[in-house]
This record gives C-alpha cells, structure tokens and sequence, in this order.
C-alpha cells in the first residue's frame, strides 16, 4: 500500500485504504456523517450565531466574513508552496525531511540578502523601490541555493540508506540542528524580511474592508506552482517515471530505469519548492531564527491532515488549516479567542481520529 | 550479565561517596531523569513499534499538575496547597489519564504517521499550556518545592537511581508477561492478532498509558530537581531533544535511554571544557553544531546508536560467544 | 554477555568522569552538601564571576554584546584586558579591585528558557564555583534566576538586561540586584506625552501574548491611563502566530481610535506591521506609538512613512544625545577592542560602540560597573557577604545615560529616553524627545508585590498620581533641557 502523489482516479481512493484498516476502523464510516454535521455547525455558528466574538455574525458584517475567506485561501496558497515540497519527497521516496524547515529559511536569507544587494539598502525599504525583477531575481537564487543544498543532503546522507525511515529521519533532523545554529551564526538573531514587488503591491476594497493584492498575488503564484508541479507530474515521461516509482518501485527498477536520478531529481524538485515557500514566506511574515522549526511544523500539519505524499491531500489539507487559521481568532467568542491557536490544532486532531492516515493518505 | 547489571546498580549506589556534589546531583541526577523520560519513547519503540514525541509532554503534564497542586499562595497557577505527596499522586493520575485518552486516540496510528501524531501532540500540549495560563504562570511555574523526604539532594539522586532501576527491570519483566507478549504481536502483525481475537487498539492505548506513568515520574522528579517548569519547558525544541538521546543510545535498546541522557549531559556540561574544543573555534556559542553534527555521526555509524556501535566494536574484537 | 559489555562501558565512564570532575574522596557523602563545596574556599580569595548570555533562540545574536558589556566595564574600572582584539567571548585576563582579583570562571549559554539557564548557572556556581553572576538576558530567565539566588544566600547576582517585573518584585531575593529598568518602566511617560501632547484620548493595544510582552503594555497602560486615558482593545496574539490578520482586523480602524501602541517582538514585528498595513491602512506617525520592538534596527519593515512615532526607551538613549559621558562611554569601547560581532551588525564585525549604544550591551555594562563599584565601597573584602551585599544596595551608579540607584526591592530606578522615528534623507532613525527622571517600578501604586502579574487585562485602565507625570525633561536636538 502506497500513497499515490496524484490521485487520478478518486473511487480507488475511498476503496483501498478501507480494506487494510477497516477491522480497526469502526469510525470509518460514521466519518462522513462527522465531517457534515460539523462542517454544518461551523457554518450556522459563523453565519447566525456568532455574537461576542471579535468579528460578529456574517449576516451582520458580510464584509469581515469574505475578508476572513479570502485570509484563509490565501495563507492557504502559501502553506500549499511549503507543504508540496515536503509531500512529493515522502511521496516517492518515503523520507520525512525535516530539512525542510531549514531550507525554506536558508532560502529566504539568501534571498533577502540579495533583494538588499540589488535595491542598494538593507532597511526601510518599501514596495515602491521594489522591481519585479528585484523580487523574481532573489526568488530564483534563493530558491536556487536551497535546492542544490537539498540535492546534497541527499546524495551524501539519504542515498545509501533507502528504506531506513526512522535512520533518515533523525539524520535529517541532525542536519537541521546543524543548519540552524551556522543559519544563526552566518545571518544574525534580528528579524529580516523582503519586500513584496511594488507592481504586486495594491490595496482593493471588498465590502468596505481594505484587502492588500500581495496576498492575492501569494495566491496566484500557489496556484501556478500547484499547476506546474501537476503538469510536470501528468505530461512529462519523468513525472510519469515519478509516479510509477510512487506505486511501485521495484517495477520501476525492474524495467531498467535509473530510480535513483529520479530520486535525485525529485529531491532537486522539493527543496526548490522549500526554497520558493521561504521566499514567499519572508515575504508574507519576515524570517528569523525559529522560522525554520514553525515552518516545518506548518508543513507537517498540511500533509497530516492532507495525507503524507498526496499532492490532493496538500492541497485540500492547506485549505483546512488555512481556514481554521483565519476563522478561529475572529469568530471564537472574544473571552476564548486567545485559545485560538488550539483550535487549530484540535482540527488536526479531529481530522486524525476520524482518518487516521489525513484525507487521502493511506497506510505507510 | 546479571551480575554486571548488579555491579553497575551497586557502583551508582555508591556513587556519591567518591564524585564531586556537582557531578552527582546535576549530571547524574540530570541523566536519570532524562534517562527514565527516554525509556518510556524506548518501551513503546520496542515492544509497541510506536516511536512518540509525546513523552516530555507526559513530564510536562506530570510537573505542571504538581506545581498548581502543591503550591500554596504564589502569584503563578492555581495554588490548590495540597499536601507534597497529594499533589505527586494527584499529577501521576491526570498524567495516566491523558496519556490513556491520547493513546486512544492515537492507537490507529502506526509507523511515520503515529510519529508525526505524537509531534502534534507534543505541540497542542505547548500551547495549552502556553495560553491556558490559569495552570501554567503566567509564565511558568517557579519556587516547586520537593516533599521534605527528598530534601537533601542526594537523595534525589537515589529516587532517579531507584526509579530508573524499576523502571528498567519493570519494563524487561513485562515484556514477558501476557500483556508484553501480546502488545508484541500487535507490534509484528496487527492483522493476525486482531483476528485471534485481541483488541489491537486497547492494548496500544494501555501500553501509551504505562509509558505516560512512567514519563510522569521523571516529570516529578524533574520538577524536583529543576524546581521551576514553564511552558519553553516542552517546545518542540526538548522535545526533539529527548527523541534524540533516545536514539542516541539506541531506539530499541531500553539500557540504551540511560546511555543516550548520560553521554547528551556530558556532552552539554563537558564539552566546551575541553581546550582542544575551544582552540578550533567551537565556543559554546556553536554548541548546537557540536550536538548535531555527533547525532549525525552515530546515526550515519550506526541506526542502533550507541548500543549498535559497541555491539559492532565487540564483534570486531571477534568475541563470537551469543 | 554482550549486556555486561555496555554496562560496563557505562560505569566505567561515569566513574572516571565523576572522579575526573576534580571529586574529592574525603569521609562521608560530599554529594550531600547543600552548599557546592568551592564556593566556601572560593570567598577568601577573590571574584569568581560566572556571566549568563544566551548563545541560542530568539536573542542568540546578543550573546557577544551581553558578554562585551560586563568585559568593558571591568576594563574600565577594574583593569581586565579582553583576551582578543575582536570577540568578547575569549575571555579577558588582570582585573582587580581594592586589591581583589576578578576572575572570569565561565559564560552561561542560555536559550531564552528558564530550565536551561537555571543548568546554566548551576553549572557556573555549582561546578565552576563562581560566587558572583551577572545575568541573565531575558524575562522568564530573570525569575529562575532570581529564585536560585533566594535559594543560595551566599551567591550574588547582578541582573544582565531582563525586563520582568516579578524577577524583583515578587521574588525579592536579597542577593539579587538589577541595575537598570523593567520592560514596563521602558515605556513611562509615553502615555503622558501621547495623551498631553499628542492630544490621544483612545488607544489600542497590541502586544505579544507573553510576559514581556504583558508586562511592555502594562507599563504603556499604567502610564496613560494614569493621566486620563482610555484604552479600548488589548489584543493578544499568541507567540508563534504567523499570519497576524485576523489579530490586527480585531483592532479598531484608523479613524475609531487616536492610536495603536505596539509591543511585538521577533519576527511578529514584521508580520503583524505588514497586516496592519494590508487591512487597516499606513502606518503613519501620528497614530503610532511602540515600545523598544519599534526600534528602526529592529522593526525594519517600517517605510519613512512612520516619522513621528513615538518609541519607549530600552536602558540607553538614542545616539542623537552626546554627552561628554556618552562620547567617553563609547570611546573606550572602540579603544577595548578593534570590533566586535554584535547583533546590531548581524553578527558582523563592527565598531564596538555599535552593540555599546544598544540596551542589551548596556545592561550589562551597569552589572559589571555595580560589581567594581561595591567592591571599592567593601575595600576588595567579599567574606562579610551581607556586608557587601549592603554595600551593591546602596550604591548609587554614575552611569553614561543617566544615574542609577536601587529601591528596596533591589530593582533600578532610572531616566527613562523617550524618543521620535525622524525620517533622515530616506532612512528611519529615532531622535530622542524627552527623559523621565526618577522612574520605579511600582508605578506610583499600580504594581506592587500583592498585585498580579502583568498579563491579559492587568492592570486595570485606572487614573491615578504618578511622581514623575508631567516632569518629563525635554530634549532639542539632542540636548536635555534641564
């Protein structure tokens, strides 16, 4: 039983998992019912019911509540580009990569680095000096450097150990606690950030509510990367090579191809997407010592609750947490909202006791 | 076998005679504890096939319940005054208790999955106790006393030896009852064993909820020694670390726990000592560095840790006797 | 068999590094000692000093400034010379005072948790039998501290830059001493100017969901409602938040509140100025106000349009004030080493007066200075430990920005520099306003050691008398008219 990175065909998905598991699933079925009957609640509590909290009801404040929405897509969008690197990595080759994190930040150091280069200052700078190509520039090196970093890491430490889960997995988080203290060393213990492109920089009004473009635009280049990585994965022999090897390896192998450039290459792939992820994300929120462990925790959420090496389940989990995000600080009751950031969690552990294996995961 | 394992109790027991108060009551002390935290993630790897990042929340959970329930009058948590050893039975129920619940929870789990569940476990914990400050602090809970019994700090350190040595043998003997057999079956072949009729998840749950009690003890004597307990204390980052001398020493080798904590302590107390380490730059500033590049050496040597590399040093001596 | 193998292993290590660790195999259980048995032997013959920084987490970039600060006031006043050119952390070599030497026995690495500096320092005092500490660095750090030194009489400790109230407040420890301000005395006299000058009636309040950062607004909250204002939000974000719209949409807009006060720290500083600036509108100076987070060094997203906030002070003053003291202050740190790697310069080498000028350096130049000074005042005789305990109590320091004395809870009463982001030919940087003198941390009433923590809704929106309401000494161009 192997996850599949793209779940062409979805009756296969609801019928294989249930036979492996079903004798210790006596939730399994019900979970439908669950998932309706609080998807329903959610949405009378939001819509009707939510007096008291910092947001109000949607039908008092419609404007709030599609703010709420589109917050929710959007950081959905950035958490897809940090979780599909770290899904088509375990996908294929089974490696929990807790590189992850430190990629993405190395990325976005680098990529800070050379926007500050390139604009000629390193603080108070603001969209209006940012060029588009002063932001697509750092994207491509930062992005760059992570993925080389990425390959390395591989072909040093993850080849000769194929097949060692638990092995891998503590290497890599070795190399982590590494590349975090140098990361320190190297780039300091302040906050840094990039700056947005000031072509992408506007400000729209939806329902009387201030909206900024750059998290539409955060939004756009997920999609594109979304849209990318299925093209790659759907029309190009490797891609193809890449989900056999998902289904099965051995065959993969048998038939004569190299499995282990694909590996590479995919490896090559997803610390790429790391790097992107780290650019957007100092982007979206800055980056300092400790950006890397959240990032990798928020990676790790998606792809539970998405489901480990579904590209589908990336998607659908970052939509989730996205919303669980943007929904929980404004429409807890006020006294509670501090508890916002357990509710997140809670959603991961509802999701987990109803599927064990995330929304389209299946057994390891 | 039996008598090197006697000899080593007897050499600890004795310990305090001839070491310094620091090496005895921080190193040792410090090993003990961390080494009966690690234990517990090597009992369930071992006869469970459960690898948990759950366990420094169970020592968490354990001194939290402890400072708000023996506390009296502070500024910081719930301040219930209740008697020391109230309070540390009091913290060992709820401490079983959740473990139990989440065991359940987590019990269809296995594998890289249960991994990662327990992770998130560890991370809910964090901020439950983060935000939920009514039982936490604000910000910590500071000036735990330990029941007058253990007053002097030695014998903190013999109630980690004693623990430790209960633990250990407790957890060998079970291995071989009814219930250790069974949960190794379950660990081997969930399948069959669910159609022979057992209750895969029940046994999985109760096998988290040993492991919980367990970890609840270090998390008293931790409190104990540490005196103080604040939310930082299970971040992710101990966490990891607890994981780490776990498989330091060898994620299937209970011994291993002690080994891992013991060379983890000497490692961060020691180590920046050494001038040859501060000549090439390796102040404590870079200490990180040191601790992952070592993780990283035993686990490219070995994928057993420590344990595997001894095992591997004595065959190349050809010692061949089983 | 291969068991016994392990085990033996195992003993044998603990053995030998037990005894290696120095033991002495005197009668009896030395082990079970209350007291570290160096700490005894160790009085009669000088200063241990042990100094606790913070080599990991969040503050990981101080680690050289914190330790720099305590080496340059020893070589000012106690003759160390730094054992390197071009790092603090080597080390320094020759201080004495009145005769009693001052030997550097370890740095503490902290991480910003109070579990491992309480290890930290048990290992200095414990194993490295240092009797004197200077630290720690930060908040939860400064309480641990400050409860292993009442649980060690014999022990001094002299605060580095931790700004939790409690630390001294509640705890009270009679051998612990802090030099320099708390985090809500950084921000006195703010309310007072925004409320009296800038004419704000209402603000809103943003801060981390933490103890520094409750205890950032506590201060900013004590101070203007005490001269009559209103605080309408406190809005908390948990640490950890990383997308801050919903905790800024929960703040009122631009044109339903006079201004917003900002104590986000880290990377939240970033994040949370951004999603202000995509949900409610610029920043601008005029409804902006924050404490030492919106420093320009630290909040580098801020754009010029911020010129004209207010910021609150951190221990030193900004560098448009020269003082002859300053410039001397200054001076004699480029004159102790060639650079240093501090976080101002991200950990680059730079100009030492670079990390000098920065509170955190700062803080623990004070301790270093209190340790030298009390030392003259004991004339170099450290075995009467309440006496020289007497002795750091009731000094009062002649410090670059500002004297500085103790309260009877042993925490500084000091000048607190507030200052304006002025926009200089396209870069932000703070100009110094005014100086509140004379600022203690009880707040004229508002905390004391029966009150709670500062946290989410402490303390109370109340107006009361504060001594040093309306005193506020106005500084032009960079000089206090006094």
């Amino acid at each position: 039983m192997t996850p599949a990175l793209i779940d062409t065909d979805s009756a296969a998905v609801e019928s294989r998992p249930a036979l492996a598991v079903s004798r210790f699933a006596p939730l399994r079925r019900p979970s439908g019912w669950v998932a309706a009957v609080v998807a329903v609640a959610f949405a009378a509590w939001v819509l009707f019911l939510a007096d008291g909290t910092p947001a109000g009801p949607a039908v008092d404040d419609p404007g709030r509540f599609m703010v709420t929405v589109l917050d929710g897509v959007t950081f959905a969008g950035l958490l897809f580009v940090a979780a599909s690197g770290f899904t088509l990595i375990f996908g294929l080759m089974r490696t929990v990569n807790m590189v992850h994190g430190s990629l993405f930040l190395l990325a976005a150091y680098i990529a800070i680095r050379v926007q500050e280069t390139m604009v000629g200052r390193s603080r108070n700078i603001v969209p209006a000096d940012v060029g588009v190509l002063d932001w697509v520039v750092p994207l491509l090196v930062g992005a760059g450097v992570a993925a080389v970093l990425g390959l390395l890491v591989q072909q040093v430490f993850l080849q000769w150990n194929e097949g060692q889960e638990m092995r891998q997995t503590m290497v890599t988080l070795a190399i982590t606690v590494v590349l975090a203290d140098q990361m320190l060393r190297e780039f300091g213990g302040l906050a840094r950030r990039m700056v947005w492109p000031g072509a992408a920089t506007h400000f729209l009004s939806i329902a009387g509510e201030r909206y900024p473009t750059t998290r539409l635009f955060m939004l756009a280049l997920a999609v594109l990367v979304g849209v990318l990585l299925w093209l790659w994965l759907t029309r190009t022999s490797v891609g193809m090579i890449i989900r056999a090897g998902v289904d099965d390896r051995q065959m993969v192998r048998g038939l004569g191809i190299n499995i282990r450039r694909v590996f590479a290459l995919t490896f090559l792939a997803g610390s790429f997407l790391a790097g992107v992820g780290g650019v957007m994300g100092a982007s979206f929120a800055g980056a300092a010592p400790g950006t890397d462990g959240s990032w990798l925790l928020n990676a790790l959420i998606v792809v539970i609750i998405g489901g480990l090496g579904s590209l589908r389940g990336a998607a659908a989990g970052s939509l989730l947490y996205g919303t669980v995000v943007a929904f929980s600080p404004a429409y807890l009751p006020s006294q509670y909202s501090y508890y916002a950031i357990i509710m997140t969690f809670g959603l991961l552990a509802l999701v987990l006791a109803v599927r064990p294996y995330g929304l389209f995961g299946r057994p390891a | 076998m039996k008598l090197a394992f006697a000899c080593l109790v007897f050499g600890l027991a004795l310990l305090p005679a001839v070491a310094t108060p620091f090496f005895v009551n921080f190193v040792m002390t410090q090993t003990l504890i961390l080494g009966l935290a690690a234990a517990t993630i090597v009992f369930l790897a071992k006869y469970g096939g459960m690898i948990s990042l759950a366990q420094l929340l169970m020592v968490g959970i354990a001194g939290f319940m402890y400072g708000n329930a023996a506390l009296d009058g502070g500024a910081r948590g719930l301040n219930l005054g209740w008697h020391p050893w109230a309070a540390a039975g009091f913290a060992i129920l709820v401490t079983t208790l959740v473990a139990f619940v989440l065991g359940a929870i987590a019990s269809r789990s296995t594998g890289i999955y249960f991994l990662m569940l327990t992770l998130v476990y560890g991370v809910i914990g964090y901020f439950v106790f983060a935000q939920i400050v009514e039982i936490s602090g604000p910000g910590g809970i500071t000036s735990i006393q330990r029941p007058e019994l253990l007053g002097p700090p030695v014998l903190l350190y013999y109630a980690g030896l004693l623990l430790s040595v209960a633990a250990y043998a407790g957890f060998r003997a079970l291995g071989r009852t009814a219930f250790g057999l069974a949960l190794q079956g379950v660990r081997d072949d969930p399948v069959r064993m669910a159609s022979l009729g057992f209750n895969v998840p029940l046994h999985r749950a109760l096998a988290f909820a040993l492991a919980g009690f367990v970890a609840g003890l270090a998390g008293l004597l931790n409190v104990w020694w540490n005196g103080q307990i604040d939310p930082a204390s299970i971040s992710i980052g101990p966490t990891l670390i607890l994981l780490i001398i776990a498989v330091i020493g060898g994620i299937s080798s209970l011994k291993g726990a002690w080994l891992g904590a013991f060379v983890y302590v000497l490692v961060l107390t020691y180590l920046r000592d050494l001038p040859l380490v501060d000549r090439i730059g390796l102040t404590e500033a870079r200490f990180n560095t040191v601790i992952g590049v070592i993780v990283l050496m035993i686990m490219v040597l070995s994928p057993e840790g420590l344990t595997g590399i001894v095992h591997k040093i004595r065959k190349q001596f050809g010692e061949t006797r089983p | 068999m291969r068991r016994s193998k392990v085990l033996t292993l195992f003993m044998a290590l603990a053995l030998t590094a037990g005894c290696g660790g120095g033991g002495n195999a005197s009668s009896g259980l030395p082990a079970d000692q209350k007291q570290p048995a160096s700490s005894g032997s160790s009085t009669g013959n000088g200063i241990r000093l042990g100094i606790l920084g913070q080599c990991e987490g969040p503050f990981g970039g101080f680690h050289e400034d914190v330790v720099a600060g305590t080496t340059l006031a020893l070589a000012r006043f106690a003759g160390a010379s730094p054992s390197s050119k071009t790092s603090a952390l080597e080390g320094f070599s020759g201080a004495k005072v009145a005769g009693t030497p001052i030997e550097l026995v370890g740095i503490g690495c902290g991480d910003d948790t109070a579990d491992r500096i309480v290890q930290e320092v048990r290992r200095l005092v414990e194993q490295l039998g240092a009797n004197v500490i200077i630290g720690p660095l930060s908040g939860d750090e400064g309480i641990a501290i400050a409860e292993y030194a009442k649980a060690h009489p014999d022990l001094t400790v002299l605060a580095g830059i931790s700004g939790s109230q409690e630390q001294t407040l509640h705890v009270r420890a009679p051998n612990y001493f802090r030099f320099y301000g708390d985090g809500a005395i950084w921000n006195a006299g703010l309310g007072d100017l925004l409320h009296n000058k800038e004419g704000w009636e209402t603000v809103a309040v943003i801060a981390d969901d933490y103890s520094f950062g409750h205890t950032s607004a506590a201060g900013f909250i004590a101070d203007f409602c005490a001269v009559g204002g209103k605080v309408t939000h406190r809005v908390f974000p948990p640490l950890g938040t990383t997308d801050y719209s919903s905790y800024i949409a929960q703040l009122p807009n631009p044109d339903e509140v006079d201004g917003y006060f900002w104590a986000v720290g880290g990377t939240g500083t970033q994040a949370a100025l951004e999603a202000f600036v995509n949900g409610k509108g610029d920043l601008t100076g005029k409804q902006h106000a924050g404490n030492l987070f919106f420093n320009p060094d630290l909040a580098q997203a801020l754009g010029t349009d911020i010129a004209g906030a207010y910021v609150g002070g951190f221990a030193t003053l900004p560098s448009d004030v020269r003082t002859p003291e300053i410039e001397e202050y200054l001076a004699a740190a480029d004159k102790t080493w060639e650079s240093i790697p501090g976080a101002l310069s991200g950990n680059k080498p730079a100009k030492p007066s670079v990390a000098a000028a920065f509170g955190f350096f700062y803080g623990y130049y004070t301790a270093g200075v209190a340790l030298a000074e009390a030392l003259e005042a004991v004339g170099g005789d450290i075995t009467d430990v309440p006496a020289f305990h007497k002795a750091i109590a009731g000094l009062t320091l002649d410090l670059p920005y500002g004297d500085i004395k103790l309260d009877a809870n042993r925490s500084g009463i000091v000048d607190v520099g507030l200052s304006r982001l002025v926009n200089e030919s396209g870069k932000v940087v703070q100009q110094t306003v005014a100086i509140v003198p004379g600022v203690d941390q009880t707040f004229g009433g508002t905390f004391s050691p029966d009150t709670p923590s500062p946290g989410r809704d402490s303390p109370a929106c109340a107006k009361r008398d504060l001594p040093w309401a309306g005193k506020a000494i106005t500084v032009v161009n960079g000089v206090p008219q006094r």
